[in-house]
């Protein structure tokens, strides 16, 4: 799940990347609103983790001007702004949850998956798949009763293929979830990762579409 | 002791015109008593002479005749000297040879004598002084007793009419009792006595400063929260992040990252106590003659290990001794700020420290070859907490330094002026004290 990080404070920013990146999240962290407006026009976003006290301009306005252009972002504002008359504005400009500083990387974490099973038109927590459950909290996967270790790419690499089983996702747009701005991506990366995945679920789970990318296919 | 001016009203009144009744009684006594003086005097001539054409031969008048008064005592002597008649039997006055008025001591008594002769008698007419004075004091009670018996109800009256003009006072002192430091409004000063206007108006005063200083001081806690959330923020992240940390390369990152977080959060607080103690209201307190020169050293030798760190020249260019009168400390902190701002924006290069004098005016500059401030933003970087925002998103500073310069300089009175260095980019802050120092 790649998440867009909008925060002026050089420290709490690298922390909070850091911290999401280990829990499996791709984080591209800009400090400013145009910057972020910009990331936001170039890339698909499945969150948008925003602080209000941008240098140029709020954030809470940029937020307002996003919602009046339709975007749909799932927006959750971490702010030290703690009167009750902030969240509420923050939450009525379109938030759809509010994060007051100091906070924790856990409660971060799960309020960010909160937030995308949500969006995604679920409650459940886990994610199922024919004879697959995946943790999104634990990063783990239980197959055919087995519980199965994956690592956090791999997680989300799996966890992107099951967004919409079916559906062909290239290696490009494979990349794209997985690596944020500047992180190095070996040329085979994706491949290594597929191929840790069927030796963990079997050689047939993940078929490769020659030319076109990888796909799931629906459960029967 | 507390005074009362109800009090004090009534009993300086009250006393004036006790003593206006006593003056007032002094002079009707003497005035009656000379009134009396008059007229009793001549009611004794006119007795005498009454007496002499009464055709006494020696046979002794009867008792009782002539008594207009029973306080008069009528004598008649012939010319040999043989009282042919008295008044009184048993009261004889002994006889005064002297004719005309005089005064008599007799019988344990002052008496009034008036002796007329004519011819062959004397006669005495006399009646005691004390008679003359219980008349005058009479008189004079008569005239000053309604004064007396009007003075407890004028009591009264004062005490009623004082109470009446002060009432004002006592709903200026309800008024200022409702005041809270959350509630500040002037007093109300319509209806009020032309006399406490001006204490109304200096407690408008004092309460709109009042207001002024607290709101600024509820204002900087306000931020002084807001802007301490950010440094602890980061801590708290660094710290889970050292928690989460798997390798030991992964812990010493994180461990890095978090003492960095420390020190600027121990920084944060010391600059605000820092702010905190250059309160402007013991301006002058504490204050001596500072020789800027040896300052400056001082200072530049606590930076230069971090301007080696960075690859910077810092220098000193002075002229020698240069001295102002100032607080050390404050003064110390100030060019620490202005050097630590100056190292900390300046990538290479050099910063410098110049002193010199400009007529009377003591002038301290630093000047490095910096990122510098944009025209735009030079009016704001003293705000407390303002941070340039094209800096703001690298730097860990407070948002405080310059803050803590102008208010040290405001102490001193001096000015302090941005531009941008010699070569047109950098930055150049130039501290100028005012004039009269040594």
């Amino acid at each position: 799940m790649r998440l867009l990080l909008v925060e002026d404070d050089a420290m709490i920013g690298e922390a909070v990347r850091t911290g999401l990146r280990q829990d499996g999240f791709t984080v591209d962290w800009v400090r400013e609103a145009e910057a972020g407006d910009a990331a936001i026009r170039a890339e698909a976003y499945a969150l948008l983790l925003l602080d209000l006290g941008l240098p140029r301009k709020s954030g809470l306005n940029w937020l307002r001007e996003l919602r009046r252009l339709g975007n749909r972002t799932p927006v959750l504002i971490l702010t030290a702004r703690d009167a009750v008359a902030d969240r509420v504005a923050g939450l009525d400009s379109g938030a759809d949850d509010y994060l007051v500083k100091p906070f924790d990387l856990d409660e971060l974490s799960a309020r960010v998956r909160a937030l995308l099973r949500r969006d995604a038109g679920r409650a459940e927590p886990l994610l199922r798949h024919g004879e697959l459950t995946l943790d999104p909290a634990t990063h783990e996967a239980n197959f055919r009763g087995e519980t199965v270790n994956l690592s956090a790419r791999e997680f989300t690499l799996l966890a992107a293929l099951l967004e919409r089983p079916g559906a062909i996702l290239s290696r490009a747009q494979l990349e794209q979830r997985l690596y944020g701005w500047g992180e190095e991506v070996e040329s085979n990366a994706i491949e290594v990762h597929i191929h840790n995945l069927r030796k963990k679920l079997g050689p047939e789970f993940i078929r490769n579409v020659r030319g076109l990318g990888y796909t799931v296919s629906k459960p029967s | 002791m507390t005074t009362s001016i109800r009090s004090q009203l009534l009993a300086w009144l009250l006393g004036a015109l006790l003593i206006a009744g006593l003056l007032i009684g002094y002079s009707a006594y003497h005035r009656a008593q000379e009134d009396i003086d008059e007229l009793l005097d001549y009611q004794l001539k006119q007795l005498a002479f009454s007496l002499s054409h009464q055709s006494v031969g020696s046979a002794p008048i009867p008792p009782g005749l002539l008594l207009p008064e029973p306080d008069f005592i009528t004598q008649v002597w012939d010319k040999d000297g043989v009282r042919m008649f008295y008044s009184r039997p048993n009261l004889g006055i002994p006889m005064r040879p002297r004719p005309g008025f005089s005064n008599v001591e007799w019988d344990r008594q002052s008496w009034r004598v008036y002796t007329q002769l004519d011819g062959f008698r004397i006669i005495q007419v006399a009646h005691p002084l004390s008679l003359r004075k219980e008349m005058a004091a009479d008189l004079t009670r008569r005239a000053v007793l309604p004064l007396v018996a009007l003075l407890p109800l004028l009591g009264v009256g004062i005490w009623i009419i004082v109470g009446q003009a002060l009432r004002p006072l006592s709903s200026i002192s309800s008024a200022v009792r409702a005041r809270t430091p959350l509630a500040l409004e002037p007093l109300p000063q319509q209806h009020l006595p032309e006399e406490l206007v001006p204490l109304v108006g200096s407690l408008n005063d004092l309460l709109q400063r009042l207001n002024r200083a607290l709101e600024a001081q509820r204002q900087f806690v306000a931020d002084a929260a807001h802007e301490l959330r950010s440094p602890l923020t980061a801590v708290q992240l660094q710290l889970q992040l050292v928690r989460r940390a798997d390798s030991i390369e992964e812990r010493a990152v994180a461990l890095e990252r978090l003492e960095r977080g420390v020190q600027r959060s121990t920084r944060l607080v010391q600059q605000l106590l820092t702010l905190a103690r250059q309160d402007p209201q013991d301006a002058e307190a504490g204050f001596s003659a500072i020789d800027l020169d040896r300052l400056a050293r001082d200072v530049i030798a606590d930076f230069e290990p971090m301007a080696q760190r960075d690859g910077l020249a810092l220098t000193l260019d002075s002229e020698g001794l240069l001295q102002v009168r100032g607080d050390r400390e404050s003064l110390r902190v100030m060019l620490g700020n202005l050097i630590d701002n100056a190292i900390r924006y300046t990538r290479q290069g050099s910063v410098v420290v110049r002193l010199r004098a400009k007529g009377e005016h003591a002038v301290l500059e630093v000047e490095d070859t910096g990122t510098g401030i944009p025209a735009a933003e030079r009016a704001r970087v003293f705000d407390r907490f303002y941070r340039v925002p094209a800096q703001k998103a690298n730097d860990e500073g407070s948002g405080l330094g310059l803050a803590i310069v102008k208010r040290v300089a405001d102490r001193h009175e001096a000015t302090v002026t941005l531009d941008s260095g010699r070569g047109g980019s950098g930055l150049r802050v130039t501290v100028e004290f005012p004039s009269g120092n040594s």
